[in-house]
């Protein structure tokens, strides 16, 4: 019987093969959700689905895109977002 | 006619340089522009581009450095590109020979002692021997 945290589907199960050839069980911890845009909720590009501990392994500059917003807001809305500040009548940012 | 004409204050939208003021240099393309400014001096889509009301009179291929100025003139931040010297490389000093640095007075008194070690040893048994003899 596995111990108790590893009774549920917290962990996920990874089938692991042994040196001696045997097949072993493995827990790992789920990955977290996909990051998605503050501004429309769509899935962000550029910014990687990791743990917080795996993240701190990877360069700040290739964690998220370079520019303005760059991990919070998609494309679409940071361009909308620069185009309302600029625009007499700013139009609304799709929610 | 394109809007973006030599002169066109815009700001970028896309990139790093976004949300930044920049002017148009020179117009390479239908779709092309060589903007300056706040930015990079680059070429540009126009489509990352969003045109402003100003348009400032300026000559074709404006150089960075009288855009430098134009901006400054108007109050408006400027990007300008502080490389860093690059610092200066350890010089190599090459050894010569007969002249022996820092490891090799170690490696030599290191021979002395172990030099001076058996003549010891030596020294000893002699005397060990001799004190055998007088009794």
């Amino acid at each position: 019987m596995p111990e108790g945290k590893f009774r549920s589907r917290t962990f996920r199960r990874i089938h692991v093969r042994t040196p001696g050839g045997k097949s072993v069980l493995h827990y790992r911890r789920r990955k977290p959700s996909k990051p998605t845009c503050a501004g429309c909720g769509r899935v962000l590009a550029g910014v990687p689905q990791e743990l917080p501990h795996d993240l701190k392994k990877i360069a700040k500059s290739s964690r998220r895109p370079e520019r303005p917003y760059g991990g919070v807001l998609c494309t679409v809305c940071s361009r909308q977002l620069w185009k309302d500040k600029t625009r007499i009548e700013p139009t609304e940012v799709k929610a | 006619m394109s809007i973006f004409t030599v002169g066109r204050l815009c700001l970028k939208l896309a990139g790093r340089d976004a949300g930044r003021k920049c002017i148009v240099v020179e117009e390479l393309d239908s779709n092309y522009v060589l903007i300056d400014g706040n930015v990079r001096r680059r070429k540009t889509n126009v489509n990352h581009l969003e045109p402003l009301a100003e348009v400032l009179d300026i000559k074709k291929n404006l150089s960075h450095e009288a855009v430098k100025e134009l901006f400054q003139s108007h109050n408006w931040p400027v990007w300008d590109h502080n490389s860093k010297q690059p610092a200066e490389k350890p010089k190599k000093h090459k050894k010569v020979k007969g002249q022996s640095g820092k490891s090799g007075k170690k490696d030599q008194s290191a021979k002395k002692e172990k030099s001076a070690a058996p003549k010891a040893k030596k020294e000893k048994s002699k005397k060990a021997e001799d004190s055998e003899e007088t009794a």
